[in-house]
Formats: structure tokens, sequence, C-alpha cells
């Protein structure tokens, strides 16, 4: 795998960061991330990683765009409402950098179909909004040895951790054992 | 504009794992308080008990995560047991059977913010957070027609009414918002 000139151009300024350079831009373009949810966090999550040059991006979503979603989930724009959210969203990404691949899953997660999706990605990243789904994605990760970077907002908090059992790290039931009772959950 | 700035952590520390650069949040967790304006980091370890990574796993599958999800609030299970259907109105029904109703009162029980937003004409507010029917104000002999939101806090409301004594009782069904859908267009949706 190599970078074409176009590339070699667009990433100039991390090619020329030592951190990154050559070689991690490489392994940008050969990795892939599942991101679950195309909503207020997956927006801004989707179009970076996408525009750093992550090679392959799946997204998850079941959603439609609605008006009351506009005001934080800032890759759909007034004319994408109505439209699929993992669409809107894709579209967002490769408007932003071509050179990558984008793929849509217009899915509701499921155990029946989580285990074979994680296993085409590299890293999982969660932005879901709610605790059945924040189990689901932590067992599935854990059960198919995926980095979990997990992220939740509330009104005006947020969480950001990595869930990584295999390397030595908690993972989500080790800091929430149990769900709140259903009747407290806010939607 | 709070997810913007979780969402770009998320994706930092995404890219961190792929160039395996730095380091990472494994084992910390990142807390951000967009009010304060603070980052607070608090330090996570694994739960030797826990039930999938723990030393003696009891999850050695996918559940079914529904059913784990449905977690009864404690002391719910004293709130009798109602059928909830000879209650609900559709909007329109809840509209005539009000019009019709000289004893009728309605009343609004969310909270005071979304009752800035829109409320319907002639409700008083009294919000399910410090509802109680004692100190209500309302008359058992009243027939009460109850709403919220999408209707679920108004039928907790409705339940507690309903111990209390209270008899004539109406929920509108789908609250609020399928009111604005259904009856007055013109009411601004939330």
């Amino acid at each position: 795998m190599s970078l074409n000139n176009e590339e070699i151009n667009r990433y100039s300024r991390h090619l020329t960061l030592p951190e990154v350079g050559m070689s991690g831009q490489l392994k940008l373009k050969k990795s892939s991330v599942l991101m679950i949810g195309a909503g207020g966090l997956g927006s801004p999550l989707g179009m970076y990683l996408g525009a750093v040059g992550v090679g392959k991006i799946g997204l998850v979503d079941f959603d439609i765009v609605d008006h009351t979603n506009l005001h934080r989930q800032i890759s759909h724009t007034t004319l994408d409402e109505g439209r699929l959210k993992v669409e809107s969203l894709r579209d967002t990404i490769l408007m932003g950098n071509p050179n990558i691949e984008v793929e849509i899953y217009n899915i509701r997660l499921e155990r029946e179909n989580v285990l074979e999706l994680f296993s085409r990605y590299d890293i999982i990243a969660d932005g879901s909004d709610n605790f059945e789904t924040r189990y689901l994605i932590n067992d599935a990760a854990y059960f198919s040895k995926k980095p979990l970077v997990s992220a939740s907002i509330f009104r005006f908090h947020g969480q950001i951790t990595i869930f990584s059992p295999e390397t030595g790290g908690p993972c989500y039931r080790c800091l929430y054992s149990e769900p709140p009772p259903a009747a407290l959950v806010p939607n | 504009m709070l997810p913007g700035v979780v969402g770009l952590i998320q994706a930092t520390e995404v890219i961190k794992l792929i160039l395996d650069k730095g380091s990472n949040l494994i084992g910390r967790l990142l807390l951000y308080d967009a009010m304060k304006m603070n980052f607070k980091e608090v330090r996570v370890r694994k739960d030797p008990e826990c039930v999938i990574c723990g030393e003696n796993p009891s999850v050695k599958e996918l559940i079914d995560y529904k059913a784990f999800c449905n977690v009864p609030l404690p002391g719910s299970e004293i709130l009798e047991e109602i059928d909830e259907s000879v209650y609900e109105l559709s909007p329109q029904e809840f509209k005539y059977a009000m019009d019709q109703d000289p004893s009728a009162v309605l009343v609004d029980v969310r909270e005071s913010f979304e009752w800035d937003i829109c409320k319907i004409e002639g409700a008083q507010l009294i919000p399910l957070s410090s509802f109680n029917p004692a100190s209500s104000g309302l008359d058992p002999e009243d027939s009460l027609y109850l709403y919220c939101y999408k209707g679920k806090r108004s039928m907790l409301a409705l339940k507690e009414l309903k111990k209390a004594g209270f008899k004539k009782l109406k929920n509108l069904s789908g609250g609020i918002d399928l009111w604005a859908e259904e009856v007055d267009t013109d009411m601004p949706r939330y």
C-alpha cells in the first residue's frame, strides 16, 4: 500500500510530523473503524476520521435526520432532513476526503448481527445513546477482542474512555455492572 | 456543541490507537463539564468480579439486552397494575370529551421549562417531580384530564391519583406532542 501524489499533498502536514510521518499515514490508510451512531458524536468523529485518512469507516445507525437533530449533529444539513443518517454522514465524509471507503449499515445493532460486523473492523467507536446498545457493544467488543473507544454525553457532561480488557484495562461492565432503572433513563 | 468536543476527543483517541502513539485513555475515564468548563480524570480498573472480563465470568455469550436493561424502579411495584387502555384517549377524543364535560379540569404534569415552550389552553401545571394528589388542590370529584409530553408521565400521575381515590381520570395518549400533530397544528413541537 502506498500514497498517490494527491494523497501525499493532502496529508503533507501529517507527513512532516515525526509522530505520524509516511509510516503513520499508511497505518491510518490500512486501518478500519466501525462507528456506532451517526448523530451528535458520530458527526464530528466521522468527519475527522475521514479527513485524516482512516482507510475504511463503517457507519451503523437506523435513524433518519430529524429537524431537531440539526442544531448539534453537524454533519447533517437542513437539506438532509428526512434522509438516512448513515447516508447523510457518508456523503459529508466523502466530500471531505474522497480517497477513503465508507460502508453504511442502516440497521439496528442486535446480538444476531453484531459479531459478524465487528469482525470486519480493527477498532469500534461507540457513540450510541442507550444502555441496551452500550452493553451489547461492550460484550461484543470483548468477545471480538477489539478495542472500544467509548464516548457518552448527557446534558452538559461528557465521558470518554477506551475499554480494552485484552490489554489490562476495564470493560464497560467493570464500571457499570448494572443498568439504571428503566424509568429513570432519559430519552 | 458538547457532542463536538466529546466526539473530537473520541476521534483523537481512535487515531492514537491506530498510530500507537502517546498515552491513551485505557484505564482512565475523562469527564468533561461544559458549564464548569473543566476536565477531570478518574482512574478506572478492571473488576476481578466482572461477569464478562473478570476471573470467573458468567456471561460467555451475548445475552438478551432488552431484558437486561428493563430494570424496575425501586418501589414501583407498589403502584397498582391497571388496564391503562381504559384511561387513554386519542387527541381528538380527549378534546371532544373535555369540551362536553363541564367539570373538566385539565392538568399538565410536565416540568416548568416544558410549559414555557407550549401548553394547552386552560391547563394548570402540576409537575410530576413535585406531584402529590393530597396537596395538589385537586378535588376527587373533578374529572381530570391529564397530559405530559408523550403520555407516560401523565399515566404515572393518573395511577397516583387513582390510588388517592380519584375516579374520573383520562390520559392524553401520545401527550402534547401528538396533540400538536393532530389537534393544534400551530403549536410548536420540541
